[in-house]
C-alpha cells in the first residue's frame, strides 16, 4: 500500500520557476480581462431605468437553482437538446469545481494554513468524477455540433424574417461563427484535458502511486495505454505533455477571460435572468408612472436593467421563434430577432465609456439594431414566447412597451387608430350606443337583474365581442339561460360596463386603458356582489391581473370553471351525453395567461365528449391570431392568417365533429376561418356553452329567441 | 408668427335619439360629443407648419361653447396646440353661423393672427358659412375648400388650392392675413393619445366673456342672428314596396297602386 498523501496528481512538476510566475502571470491578465469585462457589463445594466423585482432574493434564488439542477425549461419541447445541454452544464460545473477545488488547496490551504485534503481517497474519486463529467462534457457538445451541422433546424437559423436578403444583418453569420468557435474551443479544452492526463499516465507509468491508481481515470488509462500501445516512451510523454499543459492551460484562460465578451457570458446572464424571472410577466403589464412624461420605450436607456439583462440572457435557442404564431404565418415578426436586434443595440450604444446622444439612442426605425413598427405591430401578445423561453427572457412587456411610444406618436394602422378613438367615445370596440350593450338580454324569457341596483351573488362582466357581436350574442343569451336555469342569482352592468380594456393595454394605449380600468372599477366597486364571472378570457385576464395596480381587488372566474362547480355540485343536470369527437382550442387568455387548462376539459369529459388533442396544446396552444389588438387590425392579404394555420391543424384529426373554443374572440375567427380555410362541412366550429347547451333539458318556457 | 384655428364640438347621434320638446333640437341626452372631424385636419395643418418652421410659430385654437368643449380643446392642446382660448355666454345660444363668424372675427382681433384656419362645414349643422363669414367680418381674404397648402412662415402671401367641382382644382395665390377653410384629407391627422390628453388638462384653457372680446348680448343669440330654426324632425320614410308574382300579377299589382294613387 502506498502512503495515502502521495496518491494525488502532479501540478508543476519538472517546471522551470519562470514557467510557473509566467504561467501565474497570465491568469492574472485572464482574471483581469474577465473582471473589466463583467465591469463593463454591469455598467450597461445600471444605464437601464430601475426595477422593482428585487424582492424575495432567496426565494427567487431557490426557483432558479432548482430550475437550474432540473434543467426542466430546457428539456420542455426538445428533450434531446435539453439533456445535451445539462450534460455539457454538469460536466463544466464539476470540472469547475474539481478546478477551483485543485486552487483552494494548492494556492490557498496548504501556503497559508498546511491543510492538505487532496490526496488519498478523496482525489481517486475526485479523478472518477472529473474523468466522467469530462466524458459527459465531450458527448454533449458533440451532439450540439451534430445538432446544428446536420439536423438544419429552422429554429436553429439566424436568418431574419423581417429583413431583406444584402441586409448588413441579414444572416447573422457571425452568431453562427460564434457558436462554433465557442464549441470547438470547449471541446478542444475537454479533449486536450484527458490527452493530458494520459501523457502524465504514461510519463510517470514508472511510479506505483500513479499507475496503480490509473483506473480511477479511466479515460485517460485508456488512452494511456493505446499511448504506450503506439511506442510512447515516458520520456515523450513528458515532451508532449508540456506542450499539450500549455495548450490546455492557455485556451482555458481565454475561455475565462471571454466569458464577458462572448455567449459564454449566458452561463451568468441565464442564471441571473431566471432569478429575476417575473410569473406574471406580460399577463400584468408594468404601469407608467403618473409623473412620466412620455409612456413607453423610445431609446435603449428607457428599458430597465431586467430588460436589457434578458437581452443578454437570450442563448439563440429560436424556441420563441418556433412557437411565435406571427413567425409561423410569415409575419415579419420574431421574438428572438427583438431581443437580438436590442441586444446588439444596447451592447453598441451603452458599452462604451460615455453615453451617445439621445438621437443615436432611438430603438425604433430602419437601421441596424433598430425594431421596425411592422414587427412590433405584428405581436399578438399571445405569450408563447415568454411562456417557452428557458431562460426567462420577457420579450411582451418589451413589445408593449415599445408600442406605447409608437402609439404616442400615431404610428400605427389608421383603423386600429379608428377603433381607439371609437373605443374613447363609446366605451366599445363597435362603436355601438352604450345603451345597446344589453340588448341581447331583452329578448330572454326573464329579467336580468341590474347589478348596480340590487345586490347579486355574481356579477357577469360580458365583455365587448360576447355583447355586441351577433353570432356571440346567441351564445352569450345560452349562458345567461344556463345561470337562469341552475338558480344562480346574477346581475349584469348594463350600459355602465365599458371594454375591459385588456387588448387596449396590449395595443399600447396605456391612457386609454387607464380610462377603461378606472371607470369599470368605480363601477364594479359601487356593487354588491362576491364574485365576478366572464366568459371573456381577455376581460378575465385584465381584470385578475392587472385591475388590482389600479385598485381593483376582486374574485373573478372564468365561465368554464363556474360551470363545472354547478355541474359537480348538482345545480345543473345533464340530461343528455354527447358522443361528439371533438379537440379543445386553449385560449390564450384563459391557458397560457392565467393556467386555466383543466377546466374546460373537464367539462367536455363530463358532457361525455370524445377529446382529442390537436398536437399544439395547453401551455403550447396557437394563438388564434385576435390578440394584442391584431382582432383590430386587417391581416395582410395572401399570407396565412393564424386561424386557418389552426384549421389545418384540427383538420388533421381523423374523425373531428366539433372544434370547441370557450371564448368569443375565438368563435368569431375560427367560424370565420373554417369557412376560408376549407374545412366547412367537415367539422363545426362551436363554444363550449353550446354545448352544454344541448345537454340541459329546458322548460319550454325558458326558450330562447333564435337558439342554435 | 400666430395661426388661429377656429374648431367646433359636434354632436352625433346616439343610436334611438329623441327630438327634445320644443323641437328646436335633439333630446341633449342622446348627443355624444367630439371634435368636429375638419378640425382634425386644420389644426394638423397648423402643426406642420409650426414643426416645419425654424422661427417661433404659436398655434392658437378657439371654440365658441360651454364648459363640456373643454375636451375638445384638450385634444387639440393634446395634439400640440399652445394655447386654446373659449368665448361662452348664456345669450349665444341659438347662434346662427354667421353670427358665431362674428365673435369668432372678435377673438382674431384680439389675437391678431396671421392665417386663420377653420373647417370647411361641421359635421353636425353643415353650414359651412362660419369660416367664411368670420373673414367677411375681418374683412380679410378668404379661401375656402383648401386641399393643398404652401406656406413660408412670415411671408406675406400664400399659395393654397383649391378643390373644385368634378375633381378639379385651383390654384390661389392669398394675401395674409387670411382665413381659410380646411377639407378632409389634405394631411394625415395626428393620434393624440389618452395620456397627452390627460397631460394637457395642465395646459390652462383662457375662458372668454363677450365683453373680453368686445361685443354684448346684443349681437348674438338668436334673436340677433340672420336665420333660426324652427323645427327639427325626422321626414317620414319613402314607402317602397317589392313586387312579387308572375308577371301578370306583378303587372295587375302595378295597375292597383297606380288607380290608388289616383283615386287619393
Ligand atoms: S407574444 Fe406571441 S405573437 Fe408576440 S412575439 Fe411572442 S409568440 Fe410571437
Ligand atoms: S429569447 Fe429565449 S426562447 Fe428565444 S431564442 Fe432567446 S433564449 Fe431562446
Amino acid at each position: 500500500m502506498n502512503n495515502p498523501k502521495e496518491i494525488t496528481r502532479v501540478l508543476f512538476e519538472n517546471f522551470q520557476p519562470q514557467a510557473i510566475y509566467l504561467f501565474y502571470a497570465i491568469g492574472y491578465v485572464a482574471i483581469a480581462v474577465f473582471i473589466y469585462g463583467v465591469y463593463v457589463q454591469l455598467r450597461k445594466y445600471r444605464r437601464g431605468k430601475s426595477d422593482g423585482s428585487w424582492n424575495d432574493l432567496l426565494h427567487r434564488f431557490i426557483d432558479m437553482a432548482k430550475t437550474m439542477v432540473s434543467h426542466r425549461t430546457l428539456v420542455r419541447r426538445d428533450k434531446s437538446a435539453g439533456r445535451a445541454h445539462g450534460l455539457i452544464f454538469f460536466g463544466f460545473v464539476l470540472l469547475f469545481i474539481g478546478t477551483s477545488t485543485i486552487t483552494l488547496e494548492y494556492d490557498i490551504l496548504r501556503p497559508l494554513f498546511g491543510v492538505q485534503f487532496w490526496y488519498g481517497n478523496f482525489y481517486l474519486l475526485f479523478s472518477l468524477v472529473l474523468d466522467l463529467a469530462g466524458i459527459g462534457l465531450i458527448v454533449g457538445l458533440i451532439y450540439m455540433m451534430y445538432r446544428r451541422k446536420w439536423l438544419n433546424l429552422p429554429k436553429l437559423d439566424y436568418k431574419r424574417v423581417d429583413r431583406q436578403v444584402g441586409d448588413p444583418d441579414f444572416d447573422r453569420n457571425q452568431y453562427r461563427r460564434e457558436d462554433w468557435a465557442f464549441l470547438w474551443s470547449f471541446i478542444l479544452i475537454g479533449v486536450t484535458g484527458f490527452v493530458l492526463e494520459a501523457t502524465r499516465l504514461v510519463w510517470l507509468s514508472g511510479r506505483p502511486e500513479v499507475w496503480d491508481y490509473r483506473i480511477w481515470s479511466p479515460v485517460g488509462a485508456l488512452l494511456a495505454q493505446l499511448m504506450q500501445l503506439i511506442g510512447l516512451t515516458a520520456e515523450g510523454a513528458s515532451n508532449l505533455r508540456v506542450g499539450l499543459w500549455w495548450f490546455h492551460g492557455l485556451l482555458s484562460l481565454t475561455f475565462i477571460a471571454c466569458i464577458p465578451y462572448t455567449k459564454i457570458k449566458h452561463i451568468f446572464t441565464a442564471a441571473t435572468s431566471l432569478m429575476f424571472k417575473d410569473p406574471l410577466a406580460g399577463k400584468r403589464l408594468p404601469r407608467v408612472p403618473d409623473e412620466q412624461k412620455t409612456a413607453g420605450y423610445k431609446t435603449i436607456t428607457d428599458l430597465t436593467w431586467k430588460n436589457l439583462l434578458h437581452l443578454d440572457a437570450c442563448t439563440k435557442c429560436g424556441r420563441c421563434q418556433e412557437a411565435c404564431p406571427a413567425n409561423a404565418v410569415g409575419a415579419p415578426l420574431s421574438p428572438r430577432d427583438v431581443i437580438l436586434s436590442l441586444r446588439e443595440f444596447a451592447n453598441h450604444a451603452l458599452s462604451a465609456k460615455e453615453i451617445p446622444k439621445e438621437a443615436e439612442l432611438d430603438i425604433h426605425g430602419k437601421d441596424i439594431g433598430q425594431v421596425f413598427m411592422e414587427t412590433l405591430w405584428s405581436c399578438r401578445t399571445c405569450l408563447a414566447c415568454v411562456e417557452i423561453c428557458p431562460v426567462a427572457v420577457e420579450h411582451v412587456p418589451i413589445i408593449v412597451q415599445m408600442r406605447r411610444n409608437l402609439v404616442e406618436a400615431g404610428e400605427m394602422e389608421p383603423l386600429l387608430e379608428k377603433t381607439l378613438q371609437t373605443i374613447h367615445k363609446t366605451g366599445n370596440s363597435f362603436g355601438e350606443s352604450k345603451r345597446k350593450r344589453a340588448a341581447w338580454a331583452k329578448e330572454l324569457p326573464f329579467e336580468i337583474k341590474d347589478a348596480r341596483k340590487e345586490p347579486v351573488d355574481v356579477l357577469w362582466f360580458v365583455g365587448d365581442y360576447a355583447s355586441f357581436d351577433p353570432r356571440n350574442q346567441k351564445v352569450t343569451q345560452s349562458f345567461a339561460r344556463l345561470m337562469h336555469h341552475a338558480g344562480v342569482n346574477f346581475g349584469l352592468l348594463f350600459e355602465a360596463e365599458l371594454n375591459a380594456g385588456n387588448d387596449v393595454r396590449r395595443v399600447g394605449e396605456e391612457g386609454l386603458y387607464e380610462l377603461l380600468a378606472s371607470s369599470n372599477i368605480g363601477t364594479i366597486q359601487s356593487c354588491d356582489f362576491k364574485s365576478i364571472v366572464t366568459t371573456d378570457p381577455h376581460s378575465f385576464n385584465t381584470i385578475r391581473n392587472e385591475y388590482p395596480d389600479f385598485g381593483g381587488k376582486f374574485e373573478i372566474e372564468h365561465y368554464t370553471t363556474k360551470v363545472k362547480q354547478l355541474i359537480e355540485s348538482g345545480q345543473i343536470k345533464l340530461k343528455k351525453k354527447l358522443d361528439y369527437r371533438v379537440t379543445f382550442h386553449d385560449p390564450c387568455h384563459l391557458g397560457r395567461y392565467n393556467k386555466g387548462y383543466d377546466a374546460p376539459r373537464d367539462v367536455l369529459k363530463l358532457l361525455g365528449c370524445e377529446l382529442v388533442e390537436m398536437a399544439r396544446n395547453r401551455d403550447n396552444s396557437f394563438c388564434c391570431g385576435a390578440g394584442g389588438g391584431r382582432i383590430w387590425i386587417p391581416d395582410p392579404v395572401g399570407i396565412e392568417k393564424p386561424s386557418a394555420n389552426r384549421m389545418k391543424e384540427a383538420g388533421q384529426i381523423e374523425g373531428l365533429q366539433v372544434f370547441v373554443v370557450s371564448c368569443p374572440k375565438d368563435l368569431t375567427m375560427f367560424e370565420d376561418a373554417l369557412k376560408t380555410s376549407g374545412f366547412e362541412g367537415k367539422f363545426i366550429v362551436r363554444e363550449l356553452i353550446e354545448l352544454i347547451d344541448e345537454c340541459i333539458e329546458y322548460e319550454a318556457w325558458e326558450g330562447l329567441p333564435q337558439a342554435v | 408668427m400666430k395661426i388661429l384655428i377656429a374648431v367646433k364640438q359636434v354632436a352625433a347621434l346616439d343610436e334611438d335619439f329623441e327630438i327634445r320638446a320644443d323641437e328646436k333640437d335633439v333630446d341633449e341626452d342622446f348627443l355624444l360629443y367630439d371634435l368636429n372631424e375638419w378640425d382634425d385636419f386644420s389644426l394638423e395643418e397648423a402643426m406642420k407648419i409650426k414643426e416645419s418652421s425654424d422661427s417661433e410659430v404659436e398655434v392658437v385654437v378657439v371654440s365658441i361653447g360651454p364648459d363640456r368643449v373643454d375636451e375638445s380643446l384638450r385634444k387639440c392642446l393634446a395634439k400640440g396646440a399652445d394655447r386654446a382660448i373659449r368665448v361662452w355666454d348664456d345669450s349665444i345660444e341659438g347662434s346662427d353661423a354667421i353670427a358665431i363668424g362674428k365673435i369668432l372675427a372678435a377673438v382674431a382681433k384680439k389675437e391678431a393672427p396671421d392665417l386663420v384656419f377653420a373647417g370647411v362645414q361641421s359635421s353636425d349643422h353643415s353650414y359651412a358659412s362660419t369660416g367664411i363669414s368670420t373673414a367677411a367680418y375681418l374683412n380679410w381674404p378668404h379661401a375656402a375648400v383648401v386641399a393643398d397648402f404652401k406656406y413660408q412662415p412670415g411671408a406675406s402671401q400664400a399659395v393654397v388650392r383649391r378643390e373644385l367641382e368634378g375633381g378639379m382644382l385651383q390654384e390661389v395665390e392669398i394675401n395674409c392675413p387670411a382665413v381659410l377653410t380646411i377639407q378632409l384629407g389634405i394631411n394625415k391627422p395626428r393620434y393624440a393619445s389618452l395620456r397627452g390628453i390627460k397631460q394637457a388638462a395642465a395646459k390652462p384653457i383662457e375662458e372668454l366673456s363677450l365683453a373680453d372680446v368686445g361685443l354684448s348680448t346684443g349681437d348674438v343669440g338668436a334673436g340677433n342672428s340672420m336665420s333660426r330654426v324652427r323645427r327639427m324632425y325626422i321626414p317620414e320614410k319613402g314607402r317602397a314596396e317589392m313586387i312579387e308574382g308572375s308577371l301578370a300579377e306583378q303587372a295587375a299589382k302595378i295597375i292597383q297602386i297606380i288607380n290608388e294613387f289616383k283615386g287619393a
